[in-house]
């Protein structure tokens, strides 16, 4: 009968890793109804959200053209609340050989956009016999994917790159409207670099005076917007298809020389049995990875 | 409260000369209520760690998640999965349900194949942080950031990092009224995982 | 704190302004003008309220020290979380605290004197605000002094609860939070009664309050009886309390213990719960071995 047989084609299990592809959508249930009940047990005329909150980049981006390519540039602080999350992150993200994008926003959006797009541009290069990506190519999937979820995916991206037109700089909003600039700064230090940017540049730059001036407006977010902090990463895209990363390019707040500085107290070198152990034992590393055998007589979890 | 918060958890991991540690509190409570002294919170997959802080229940869930997917990767794979191989999985996974998380922040702590340390920090929604140093989560976290930021230095050997990471550990939960009743750690080095109990207080 | 930054010497002098008029009406309007304790017995003890249209309401919202996380959305946390007890046995009263502070999850203190000493007959608890608890008892160690200055003889334990049930009172809906219990020895013997902030004054043969209340009325409940020496009275003071500690998030530090006789109070003795722990463990060992 085919209504039978149409079932058991239907209900073999593809393996995990064709399961459907995007985001799920379990969990909201759920967290709706703790969201509800923790505000029940709470006292009333409470506004706060009890939901946590995710790391935001908080940031400075910037990106120009100049002669001969484009400069990104960016900061590398991340921050969960009022805590510095991370004091080196890389929000200057890969997409292509000839495309970088500079992320601000919350952090899992950035990242995992750009990571999804670059492997999208992957594939679309190996459909088209390893044709260069345009840039443009990349804004449109990056505003569509943006559009898509109308904000809520919030990622603010500067995207930079040459191609066979040229170079370009693109700035993309976490609800898709885009714009094609030859300067433009994102994130909660936009304003400080912007004031560099609009003082300072001009057209037809050298790579030097690019690079310094996409420096002096990261340094500018760093100092006065607390939302971004630590070093400056650099990225120089050149038409001729070379790219440099320069991964803290300026580090205005390394504390390592202060820190060897200081005379550490012996006190603060844990001594061995300072600390009362009730137990110990040692395993030893079982070799090669799990076998059929390891994962069928392994117990279900209760 | 954040739901974060409801049950309350220390976890720090620490990396050493040729090894890494982690160390995690074994409290369960609901709210003020102590539940249990023994709940598990650090999980191993072969030679790597993985510390899950937040809801006690989604704790579980990713345990069995990821155990599930692991196993499958060494089927098919016929390799161990490396930490930062699991430190992606775990991003992805969290990230998937960008709009209906877990309420877990995990730390993934582990050797690699040469042995060098990994260490690994993200958000409840897979934002992941990269350190060569430590890493933190739970609800004492600025107690262990404050301890962690004066007892550590590069480089040590495993007893003496066993010492340190205990130490930040014991004082931070002594500050925060949501973790401690215990404490477990674990050290992992080229041969094998030393795990020890070590005696905190039980108020 | 509540007005604009430009403050007149007028501004800055509404406190006590406002309760001279309301003194005045009151005597204009044939009342004794004592209407409040405080005013009777000694100095006006009153806090000046802020400015707005409803001063009850906006320190509920702003101010208030409830225990748990109720205060989780306000910018102002105050200390809190506590388990304190006190029972009435045949040799008197125990008082048994610990000694605890937080500040949301975080540790404030882990040794701080929750019992007051209000004078040598006196003993108060503390339990909810720090500060609610402490600057009102010390107000009411006061007012006994001059009770008995006034009058020639100590204050009932009577009288005096009922002097700080009274304060309370006059700021109910303010948001103070306070659960505190006045013990002593006075003429009529042994007395031991619980106050709090919605103005209860209860009289009892045994109270305990805070978060960890209801784990050490789980052990007082099982081994409570009239008739306890003084030493098994003490150990289940401690044990109570220690319970509390272990289970309760926000009680913990050290047990501070005391014992109220005819002759007035007696600290016995300030332990580190952490200890009892393990020689509790080691005796219920003991006990399952023999």
């Amino acid at each position: 009968m085919s209504e039978f047989t149409n079932n058991t084609v239907n209900s073999v299990k593809k393996p995990v890793e064709e399961t459907p592809s995007g985001f799920s959508f379990d969990n909201i249930h759920r967290n709706a109804m703790i969201e509800q009940m923790s505000k029940q047990q709470a006292a009333s005329g409470s506004n706060s959200s009890y939901l946590p909150q995710a790391t935001k980049t908080g940031t400075t981006i910037v990106g120009l053209v100049y002669k001969d390519g484009v400069v990104l540039g960016a900061d590398t602080r991340a921050t969960g609340g009022t805590e510095v999350a991370d004091k080196n992150c890389e929000k200057i993200h890969y997409l292509a050989p000839n495309i970088y994008c500079c992320g601000a926003g919350t952090a899992a959006d950035t990242e995992k956009t750009t990571e999804l797009i670059s492997s999208q541009l992957d594939l679309l290069r190996m459909n088209t016999e390893g044709s260069q990506s345009r840039v443009v190519t990349a804004c449109t999937m990056l505003k569509r994917m943006l559009f898509r979820y109308q904000g809520h995916v919030s990622a603010a991206l500067v995207l930079g790159g040459v191609d066979v037109d040229g170079p370009h700089v693109y700035q993309i909003y976490p609800h898709g409207s885009t714009a094609k600039l030859s300067y433009t700064t994102m994130g909660s230090g936009s304003l400080a670099a912007m004031s560099v940017f609009e003082s300072g540049y001009v057209d037809g730059m050298t790579e030097e005076e690019g690079i310094e001036l996409v420096k002096r407006a990261i340094l500018a977010g760093v100092f006065n917007d607390l939302g971004s902090g630590s070093n400056v990463d650099v990225c120089v895209i050149r038409n001729d298809g070379t790219t440099k990363m320069d991964r803290g390019a300026v580090q205005p707040n390394d504390v390592t020389p202060l820190r060897n500085a200081i005379n550490r107290s012996d006190k603060l070198n844990m001594r061995s049995g300072t600390t009362a152990v009730l137990k110990s034992s040692f395993k030893p590393h079982s070799v090669g990875g799990v076998t059929l055998a390891d994962v069928t007589v392994t117990d279900m979890e209760t | 409260m954040s739901i974060l918060e409801y049950n309350g958890a220390a976890i720090i991991a620490m990396t050493g000369k040729d090894c890494v540690a982690i160390a995690c509190d074994t409290r369960l409570g609901a709210q003020a209520q102590t539940v249990s002294c023994d709940f598990k919170k650090v999980f191993q997959f072969g030679k790597t760690f993985v510390g899950l802080a937040g809801l006690a229940s989604d704790v579980q869930t990713m345990n069995s998640l990821l155990k599930f997917r692991k196993n499958l990767y060494e089927l098919r794979e016929e390799r161990e999965m490396t930490p930062r191989v699991l430190s992606n999985l775990l991003s992805n996974l969290l990230y998937e349900k960008r709009f209906g998380p877990y309420f877990i922040e995990p730390v993934v702590a582990g050797l690699d194949d040469d042995n060098k340390p990994f260490l690994s920090g993200m958000d409840l929604i897979g934002a992941p942080v990269y350190t060569d140093d430590f890493v933190v989560t739970g609800t004492a976290t600025a107690n262990m950031y404050g301890m962690c930021e004066t007892l550590y230095k590069k480089d040590m050997e495993p007893e003496e990092l066993f010492e340190t990471l205990s130490q930040a550990l014991l004082s931070s939960v002594d500050r925060d009224a949501l973790s401690g009743w215990g404490a477990t750690v674990h050290i992992v080095t080229k041969d094998g995982v030393m795990t020890r109990e070590l005696k905190g207080r039980m108020d | 704190m509540f007005g604009p930054a430009a403050v007149t010497t007028d501004v800055l002098d509404i406190g006590t302004r406002q309760e001279e008029d309301k003194r005045r009406q009151m005597i204009a309007s044939g009342g004794t003008g004592a209407m409040c304790a405080s005013n009777f017995l000694g100095e006006p003890a009153a806090f000046e309220v802020p400015n707005v249209a409803d001063p009850a309401h906006f320190c509920r919202s702003n101010f208030a020290s409830a225990c748990g996380a109720a205060d989780s959305h306000q910018t102002v946390k105050f200390a809190k979380g506590t388990t304190t007890l006190a029972f009435k046995f045949n040799e008197g009263i125990i008082v048994s605290v610990d000694s605890r502070s937080t500040q949301g999850a975080y540790i404030a203190s882990g040794t701080v004197k929750k019992v007051i000493e209000i004078n040598p007959f006196l003993l108060g608890t503390m339990a909810g605000g720090a500060a609610d608890c402490s600057f009102w008892e010390r107000n009411l160690g006061m007012q006994c002094r001059m009770y008995e200055l006034r009058n020639g003889k100590r204050i009932t334990v009577a009288a005096a609860s009922k002097l700080l049930a009274n304060t309370v009172n006059s700021y109910r809906g303010y948001g103070l939070s306070m659960g505190t219990m006045v013990t002593g020895w006075d003429e009529t013997g042994p007395q031991l009664y619980y106050v709090d902030d919605d103005g209860t004054r209860l009289k009892g043969n045994m109270f305990s309050v805070g978060s960890g209340s209801t784990y050490a009325y789980g052990v007082l409940d099982n081994y409570y009886r009239k008739d306890l020496t003084v030493e098994e009275a003490i150990d289940l003071g401690k044990r109570a309390i220690y319970h509390a500690t272990h289970r309760d998030a926000y009680s913990g530090g050290i047990n501070n213990l005391y014992h109220v006789t005819k002759d007035g109070w007696k600290k016995i003795h300030s332990i580190d719960v952490n200890e009892m722990h393990y020689e509790f463990a080691e005796e219920k060992k003991n006990a399952m071995s023999s």
